[in-house]
């Protein structure tokens, strides 16, 4: 092989895995791709739409209303819910979080394959996609963040200063989002019928986040609590419910969400790079 | 490879621009031969076949080089183009480009839902451009590419052509330093294929290097000084454009 060659510096493997540091250097001179994608789609959203950006209103209210009279009215699983703003509040604020993660890992997932195009003619580091996903997803659940204080206010709840903690868990469940959505866009990459399994994945997982019960009075065993407790999902929504409603926050659940957060991020983030052209084969 | 490409470093004026050594390429491919149901179930849910687009090409092509690539239908000249721009993974083999390479192929739909003008600058955003660089390159580009009338446009109303030509907006926003043309301009009606003609050879003059594909070989012969012949994923001529392409279609000349 004529080696002499490639000393030439300016020569350059095109192939080459990048670096740590160049490639997170490159994922964020891109950031304003992410900003100007969930600009674009949350645009595209509105035109498609009769109603356009009063879905991001409506959509959360008609879904609150459909599990309110299920759970809260027929089933009755509001017993044992004691914070206040009553079992409304309780089931509004478990129902959006669930929902914010549940959108961002279903966008990061499909985030490789819906944008082949732009795969196959741009290098760029692929992370961008379920970046840009996750964005989107977070400034299209912000109305329904809004609509947790309306509900908040409307119950008669008095507001805390442990109110203002709630946009400070958002940011810190993006960044998990983030991560859970690089998994599941690899995952997605190599076996494609991740997407339609989804949808299970996530249905399984709602019952399992207390979103529509209070844990605590419906899973006395020792063990099935620590396997609730360990679940990011309720982790967060323990937070959440702390935030607003004044309800205890288990030590264990603020532990859960730093150790699932550091482990989706950073352990999200290098398994996803290290299967870098993977993504170019989609 | 002819003696006279040889990179002589000492002169500084043959530097390689694109360097291919012994580039394999294998796909695996899944067959489906329309067998009935109970065939399917007995031979087995799916049957990978390799299919060895590119065995073993290698090039090198220097700083204001302009290459024509020819080659009939699945010899590999996609796969190859992309080989260079680093956005096919490689079975075997290196690559090396000096600076960036951009590839310019006629489907380079991005988001068909959003407007031409949307699309160009999700394009040069991926590129890692800033938004100002980009909207003071707009205008021209879009004149350029004579897409005026439907920039704001939802992409999915676009002809081939016109996709084509936003594709040639998006690629020349900032000037690569090797550009590859795969059959981009053939949609393109006469007059701007014309003009991208002339823009490749000012681009090639700014020392960067052009490889294009096409199968008008009038294009490659007004373009390029130099021609391969690619075939079954392997190169048959590499040389003179005008010997290889009389090789290749002793008719055309
Ligand atoms: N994504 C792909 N998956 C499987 N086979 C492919 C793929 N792309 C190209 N091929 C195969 O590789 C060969 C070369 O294709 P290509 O590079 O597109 O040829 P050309 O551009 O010269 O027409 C063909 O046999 C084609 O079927
Ligand atoms: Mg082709």
């Amino acid at each position: 092989m004529p080696a002499t060659r490639v000393t030439d510096p300016g020569l350059v493997d095109a192939h080459a895995n990048s670096q740590l540091g160049p490639y997170l250097r490159g994922l964020w001179k891109r950031r304003s791709y992410g900003w100007y994608v969930a600009e674009s789609d949350l645009r595209q959203r509105q035109i498609t739409t009769i109603f356009g950006s009063l879905w991001h209103l409506l959509n959360p209210l008609l879904s609150i209303a459909v599990y309110f009279l299920v759970f809260g009215l027929i089933l009755k699983t509001d017993r044992g819910v004691d914070g206040k703003g009553g079992f409304l509040l309780f089931l509004t604020v478990g129902l959006f979080v669930f929902q914010y993660t549940q959108r961002a890992v279903t966008q990061g997932a499909i985030s490789i394959v819906a944008n082949r195009g732009l795969i196959q003619a741009i290098r760029f580091p692929r992370a961008l996609l379920p970046l840009s996903a996750t964005l989107t997803e977070t400034f299209a659940a912000l109305p329904s963040f809004i609509v947790v204080y309306v509900v908040a206010i409307t119950t008669g709840t008095t507001p805390t200063w442990s109110w203002l903690a709630l946009p400070g868990i958002v940011a810190w469940q993006m960044l998990f989002n983030f991560g859970a959505a690089m998994i599941a866009a690899r995952v997605t990459t190599h076996f494609r019928d991740m997407q339609q399994l989804l949808p299970f994945v996530f249905r399984l997982l709602i019952y399992a986040s207390g979103v529509f019960f209070s844990i605590e009075n419906y899973v006395s065993d020792g063990w099935m609590t620590v396997l609730f407790i360990l679940n990011p999902m309720y982790a967060f929504i323990a937070m959440a419910r702390w935030a607003t409603m004044g309800m205890d926050m288990p030590a264990e659940a603020v532990f859960a969400a730093i150790v699932w957060t550091a482990v989706a991020l950073v352990g999200g983030f290098l398994w996803f790079k290290s299967a870098e052209h993977a993504y170019d084969r989609v | 490879m002819t003696a006279s490409e040889q990179a002589s470093p000492a002169t500084g004026t043959e530097q390689l621009s694109v360097l291919v050594e012994d580039v394999h390429v294998n796909f695996r491919v899944y067959k489906d031969n329309d067998a009935s149901l109970r065939e399917f179930v007995r031979r087995g849910m799916r049957r990978a076949v390799d299919v060895h687009a590119l065995k073993g090409v290698s090039i090198e092509i220097g700083v204001g080089e302009s290459v024509g690539i020819v080659g009939s239908n699945g010899s590999g000249k996609s796969t190859l183009l992309r080989a260079i721009a680093g956005v096919q993974p490689l079975s075997n083999g290196k690559v090396f480009v000096r600076g960036e390479a951009h590839l310019l192929g006629v489907g380079a739909a991005l988001k068909p839902l959003l407007s031409g003008r949307r699309n160009i600058l999700l394009g040069g955003l991926a590129m890692g451009m800033t938004r100002s660089e980009i909207e003071a390159k707009l205008h021209e580009v879009v004149e350029f590419a004579g897409l005026e009338e439907s920039i704001n446009l939802p992409l999915n109303t676009y002809s081939v052509g016109m996709r084509s030509r936003l594709a040639f907006a998006i690629a020349t926003l900032r000037v690569a330093d090797v550009l590859l043309v795969d059959e981009a301009l053939a949609v393109g009606d006469q007059a701007f294929r014309e003009r991208s003609l002339a823009r490749l050879r000012s681009l090639r003059d700014e020392a960067g290097a052009v490889v294009l594909v096409t199968h008008n070989l009038v294009e490659i012969r007004q373009s390029c000084s130099r021609a391969i012949w690619l075939e079954q994923g392997e190169i048959r001529a590499d040389g003179d454009v005008g010997e290889v392409l009389d090789e290749y279609s002793p008719t055309s000349a």
